[in-house]
Formats: structure tokens, C-alpha cells, sequence
């Protein structure tokens, strides 16, 4: 799969996602990353993350139900005694809520695709060469993260047998300084072993030059194409905007705008099975 | 012609006052140069000049000469002497920066700019002169330690060194992933190639070797490979006294983890005074058996038994234990929560850490951080001893020096567990060896009643 395709794509779902205000538009961006990633690494490899996805949209609605007692629709109030909490809590609050859990679930699975659609040196190649050394290293200290996890695991449990307790946020300085340590040692090793090897001695060059066939190109071009679709139905007043406040309506759907985010589903067709 | 020389060559690491190499003048030719010598001696020091690592990326002074390949080694930045020498590494899991094994061969090429056309043709060269044609479509993370060193040593053959260099490539191998990294060795010396390895252990090794280099307290003298005759490892002390009742008992166990089983219906138990050993290539579930009895890790089934009392345990890496400011006080604070009356130096003494007892320990060399992981959870009378590779990087004189420790231990009436490749070690102290491969224990006998 091209990286320059899924980051094309990716960005088209963000970038329409954050402009618009309407949580019918979003839901169908959310959808269609949802949809795309579903179908090409299966819903299993995606659980985590929908987990994480469900979990900050979840906190996202809470909080804006709890601290934004906007709105003319009351469903229950506490006393405004109460520190924080008191006040009205309204329909339009909970749905404001919505609204932008929407975006940050579509923002999240877009951008996961960086990392389910794609290795890390797919993303490598594909930058432009003036950033070519900085990615690569990048890529690499990313390659440490599971082994500094482990480490974790395993120096708790190791400092657990010498006696150690966690006490207080002070204790676990004797975890905490270890890991630190194995993980900048581990990063020293790399770079060793990178340098060993003449990272950065030359221009850098590639072994697989990534090129864009019929089918990259045409995510890339549906996915340019639902970008300015949007932005020109929004010029043009067919990709209305929506508010929460004062009191609650139901997003408006225009045609123009809704077949550029169906565009965002082309992927779904191309990329099919193909992780 | 010599393909490396060092010529009255000193160097001492920033801050050090006494050099780690002192007036070493050698030359290096084609074949195979085995680099011998106690913990801490210099080998790596010395290894690590010829590629230039030492000074440029670990700074420090520098006096004398030095040249590889036709090339000023003091004066020529390492990414540029990697095109003249390769290196491997100890720790194949740190030495990774691609996903796929193709593409972690191809970095060096990638990093000195050769075209993509001619790339392809000297990745699958080198795969094939590493042995590691049938691994060529692999992800890194899952292959075994011996086959990742392959891949290491074919990401720098890839890039036509006229110097290997290999830094203990198989300490955290088990036999068979040592086996396959020396009989690529074994082919290049073959090929004409200048290779220079440091290894503890050198019985298989000497065989190979055309020359041979002792190095130590920082000096460097040259031997007869043949006639050079390896510090042995004392017999162990007899045992004092018969073992004692059951200790702990893993009953039909399986463990694993996130509801995977590594290790399934094992059965296996050991006494008070017993040495068990557990031997076995590399992720059989050697580490997963010492976990569970440890109790660190719930099994997944069957039932696990210990007698009350504190345990000792060395984990896998040990040096992610240490974060003292001296290897004393590493000793000390497992002796403070032991609530232990013992002298630390009685310890430091044992493990041969006397000299190095006021240093920072992540400044040691490896052999001397496994040694001073060892002192720093054995002491204040464990009653449950459990050591995961436990010789890795040591010397003669270390082993025989924690062969002698664990001695003691067993005959105070300690159950000790040891997962270990060191077929010596096993040897010396196990009463009973336990084979754990593929999950399973396929092997379970008496060494000594």
C-alpha cells in the first residue's frame, strides 16, 4: 500500500472532519474510516484501538455534559452549590458532545491508519529526502517502545524481590530510574549500531522506491476531489453548518456535501483485503 | 598486508583517569582473530576502535595510530569507516531499525547511497553468504536470537566490509543460535575475509581461529590460537549435605500470557538444598517456568506450590535492576530490606567485585553488571534461588566464582532454580536438568542423587 495514497487520504478525513460543525458530516467521514480500516485489516487487529477510540469519545461527551450547562432543553440539574458539578444539565449539552466525539473518533481512526495500513519504512520512503534521516530515526527509537514496556514489567517485578513497595509516588523512583536508564542505554545502542552502519554518511537512497499505481492514484484523486468538493459545497452554501445551542435541531444534509464524504469510501473498494 | 593496524595506541574514556587500552600496537589480517580476556580487560574498548566508535561516538582521548582498510581510523568519521568495517553487535533485539529482515539489510546500503537497482542483487548476496536466504520475507520480531544475529551479520556484509567485527554475537544465544552465527564465521574466514570476534566462550571457537588476541587491564598481547590455553573453570565443591523436603512444585501447569499458554502441563518440583536446571533453546519457556514459580506470573491452569520465605531473583536483564550510585550500595539496599546482618563486602568479595565496589555499575563492563546484578539480589539468606541466564557475558573466573556462591546457598538449605544455556554451569551444580522446548518439558533427569 502507498503511503503517499493513505496520508492523502487520511488527510482529506481530517481536514473535512475539523471544518465542518455538522455531526451528520462527520458521521459519515467516521464512517467511512471506520468502514476502510475494517475492511482491510479486519476488525480484530483494529480492537485496541477501538477501545481507546470509545473510551476518549466517551470522557469527550461526559465532559462537556458535566461543564457546559448551556442550552434550553433541562434534563436534571444539581444544586448550584454543589463545586463543579451544579447547574443544569441539557440535551444540547449531551449532543454537543456527540458532535465532537464524532470528529475525534473519525480523527483517530484516520490517522491509525499510519499504523494498521502501513510498516514503518513504507512511511520512510515516502518522505521527501530532506526529511528522510530525521523519519528514519524516528522509526527506529519507535522500534524500542515494546522493549521499554517489557522493561517496565520487568524491573517491578525484579525491584519487588530486592523488597521494594510501591509507596507513595516518591517509591517508585526505584522503577521509574531503571527503566529510564535501560531505555536510554537501549536508544545509546541503537544509534551505535545506526552509525555502525553509515546512517547518515550520504544521500540517502531507497530500496523500494515507492510509486503510486492506478489504484493510489485514484484514492488520492477521490480523495482530493471530496476536500474540494466539501469546501466548494460549503462556499456555496449546500454543506450547512450546525449548533447545539440554544436550543436543539437536527442537522440540515445537503446532497453536494454528503457525495463528497461518500467519496472518502473509495478506499473500501481499492484497498480491500490487501493488508 | 594487514587489514587493520594500531600502532602505540592509548585511550581513556572521558573522565577516566587510567587509560581502557594502553600502548596496543597489533596488526590484523585475513581470517579469523579471536580477542580473549577477562571482564572489563578492554575487548569492546578495542573493538570498538576499529570501526571508529571508539573515540567518535563515545568520545574521550585518544593517543597513537590507528588505520583500517587504507584509512586514518582517528581521523574518518564511523558512518564513513562502515563502508570498510562491519560490526555486530551482543544484543541482537537493540541493533534492528527495519520491520523486515530485506529492508534491515538493505539500511547500510540505503545510508551510503547505493542505487536501488544495484541493491536488491547485494541484499540477497548477503543473505545468502549469512545463511539467511529462507528468512529473507520474515518480520524482525519474530525471529529467534541466532537467526536475528544472521540478519545483523548480513546487514553488514551486504555492505562488502573488508573488516567484520563481532562483539560477543552469541552471549544470549543458545546453542543452536550460536552454532549457526560460528558456521557463518567459520565461511567467511573461508572467503578470505578479515574477521575478528570476542567470545567468553572459545572452545568451539579456537578451531577457527588464525590468530588469537588476549587483552587485559587495557594491555593487548598476541597468542598461538592453538597452543593457547583458556583459563579453566574450577570443579565445583562437593556437597555438604543430602537435599532437604520439597521446596516448590508446579503441578500439570500451563502459563502464559494475555490467556496464550508458553508453557503447558508441566510437572516438575524441587527440594531445599536442589539445584534444578532448566536448558533448552531460546523462547522454549524457560523464563515463562521461573516467572510462575516465582509466582510473578498466575498460571493459566494447574497449581503451583512454594514453601514461605524470600526469593532471590536474577532476571533475564539483569542490569535493568541497577540504579544505585555504586555497586556497594546496590548490595546494601537488598541487604537493608532482607533485613540481612551481613557484611556487603563478604559479597563483593565472592563475586570478585571488590576493585570496582565504588563504581557506577551501568559503567561496567557486561560480564561486571551480570556479576554485580548477581551480588545485588542474592544476598540476606534467600530461601528460593531462581537465576535466568546467569552467565551471560562472564568470564572463567566469574563463573567459577558464582559457581561457588550458588554452592554455598545450596548447601545453607536454599532451593535454587537456574535457566541457562551453559551447558558448564549445568554441569557444575545441577542436581537435576529439566529440558523445556516448545513449551513442554521433554526431558527430565538426575544428574547427581
Amino acid at each position: 500500500m502507498n503511503a503517499r495514497a493513505v496520508a492523502a487520504w487520511s488527510g482529506a478525513c481530517i481536514f473535512i472532519a475539523l471544518f465542518t460543525t455538522n455531526p451528520a458530516y462527520r458521521a459519515l467521514v467516521l464512517a467511512a474510516a471506520f468502514t476502510t480500516l475494517a475492511a482491510s485489516v479486519g476488525l480484530a487487529r483494529m480492537r485496541r484501538m477501538l477501545v481507546g477510540a470509545a473510551l476518549i469519545a466517551t470522557v469527550d461527551v461526559l465532559l462537556n455534559f458535566v461543564s457546559a450547562h448551556l442550552g434550553r432543553t433541562v434534563l436534571f440539574a444539581l444544586p448550584d452549590a454543589v463545586p463543579a458539578l451544579g447547574g443544569p444539565y441539557t440535551l444540547e449539552a449531551l449532543a454537543f458532545g456527540v458532535s465532537n466525539a464524532l470528529t475525534i473518533a473519525a480523527a483517530i481512526f484516520a490517522a491509525a491508519s499510519f499504523s494498521l495500513l502501513l510498516e514503518s519504512h513504507d512511511v520512510m520512503d515516502a518522505l521527501p529526502n530532506v526529511l528522510s534521516r530525521t523519519g528514519t530515526a524516528i522509526a527506529a527509537s519507535l522500534n524500542l517502545v515494546p522493549s521499554i514496556v517489557a522493561s517496565f514489567a520487568e524491573v517491578s517485578e525484579a525491584q519487588r524481590f530486592r523488597g521494594w513497595r510501591p509507596r507513595g509516588p516518591r517509591s517508585w523512583a526505584e522503577v521509574i530510574v531503571p527503566v529510564v536508564l535501560t531505555s536510554a542505554e537501549s536508544s545509546i545502542q541503537l544509534a551505535e549500531s545506526m552509525e555502525a552502519r553509515g546512517f547518515a554518511s550520504a544521500p540517502r537512497t531507497s530500496y523500494e522506491r515507492p510509486r503510486l499505481d492506478r489504484s493510489g492514484w485514484l484514492v488520492v484523486a477521490m480523495s482530493g476531489l471530496a476536500v474540494a468538493g466539501f469546501v466548494a459545497a460549503h462556499a456555496a452554501g449546500w454543506a450547512a453548518d450546525w449548533d447545539a445551542y440554544p436550543s436543539l435541531v437536527a442537522p440540515r444534509v445537503d446532497l453536494p456535501a454528503a457525495a463528497s464524504c461518500l467519496l472518502l469510501f473509495a478506499p473500501v473498494v481499492v484497498w480491500r483485503r490487501r493488508v | 598486508m594487514a587489514t587493520a593496524r594500531l600502532t602505540h595506541l592509548t585511550y581513556w574514556y572521558p573522565g577516566a583517569a587510567l587509560p581502557a587500552l594502553h600502548d596496543v600496537s597489533l596488526a590484523i589480517g585475513e581470517g579469523v582473530t579471536l580477542v580473549a580476556g577477562p571482564s572489563g580487560g578492554g575487548k569492546s574498548t578495542l573493538l570498538r576502535v576499529l570501526n571508529g566508535l571508539v573515540p567518535h561516538f563515545h568520545g574521550g582521548r585518544i593517543a597513537g595510530s590507528a588505520e583500517v582498510a587504507g584509512l586514518n581510523i582517528i581521523a574518518t568519521p564511523t558512518r564513513l569507516l562502515a563502508r570498510s568495517v562491519g560490526f555486530v553487535f551482543q544484543d541482537p533485539e537493540l541493533q534492528g531499525v527495519y520491520d523486515t529482515v530485506k529492508r534491515e539489510v538493505a539500511f547500510g546500503l540505503e545510508n551510503t547511497g547505493v542505487r536501488s537497482g544495484g541493491m536488491h542483487a547485494l541484499v540477497d548476496e548477503a543473505l545468502v553468504e549469512s545463511g539467511a536466504e529462507h528468512l529473507a520475507n520474515r518480520r524482525l520480531r519474530t525471529l529467534s536470537g541466532g537467526e536475528r544475529q544472521r540478519v545483523a551479520l548480513a546487514s553488514v556484509l551486504a555492505m562488502h566490509p573488508r573488516l567484520v567485527v563481532l562483539d560477543e554475537p552469541t552471549s544470549q544465544l543458545d546453542p543452536e543460535g550460536a552454532s549457526l552465527v560460528l558456521s557463518v564465521v567459520s565461511r567467511l574466514a573461508a572467503r578470505g575475509r578479515a574477521v575478528v570476534i570476542s567470545e567468553h566462550r572459545l572452545e568451539r571457537l579456537r578451531t577457527l581461529a588464525d590468530s588469537l588476541i588476549v587483552v587485559d587491564g587495557g594491555s593487548v598481547a598476541s597468542h598461538e590460537a592453538a597452543a593457547w590455553r583458556q583459563p579453566q573453570i574450577d570443579a565445583p565443591p562437593p556437597r555438604l549435605a543430602p537435599p532437604g523436603p520439597e521446596a516448590w512444585s508446579l503441578t500439570n501447569v500451563s502459563a502464559g500470557f494475555a490467556g496464550r499458554a508458553v508453557v503447558d502441563r508441566v510437572d516438575v518440583a524441587g527440594r531445599r538444598g536442589e539445584v534444578v536446571a532448566f536448558s533448552g533453546p531460546n523462547g522454549g519457556g524457560k523464563t515463562t517456568l521461573l516467572r510462575t514459580i516465582a509466582g510473578t506470573l498466575a498460571p493459566l491452569a494447574g497449581k503451583v506450590e512454594r514453601r514461605p520465605g524470600r526469593i532471590a531473583y536474577l532476571p533475564q536483564n539483569p542490569t535493568a535492576l541497577l540504579h544505585r550510585p555504586t555497586v556497594r550500595s546496590e548490595v546494601e539496599l537488598t541487604l537493608g530490606r532482607s533485613g540481612g546482618a551481613e557484611n556487603p563486602e563478604k559479597i563483593l568479595a565472592a563475586l570478585g567485585l571488590l576493585a570496582v565496589a565504588a563504581r557506577y555499575p551501568r559503567d561496567l563492563s557486561t560480564g561486571e553488571r551480570q556479576r554485580a546484578a548477581l551480588a545485588a539480589v542474592l544476598p540476606g539468606h534467600p530461601d528460593l534461588v531462581l537465576l535466568d541466564e546467569p552467565t551471560r557475558g562472564m568470564d572463567p573466573a566469574a563463573r567459577t566464582a558464582l559457581i561457588k556462591l550458588v554452592a554455598d546457598l545450596r548447601d545453607a538449605g536454599c532451593a535454587v532454580v537456574l535457566a541457562t544455556h551453559d551447558s558448564h554451569l549445568r554441569n557444575a551444580l545441577a542436581d537435576r536438568v529439566a529440558t523445556v522446548e516448545g513449551g513442554k518439558v521433554t526431558e527430565l533427569h538426575t544428574v547427581r542423587a
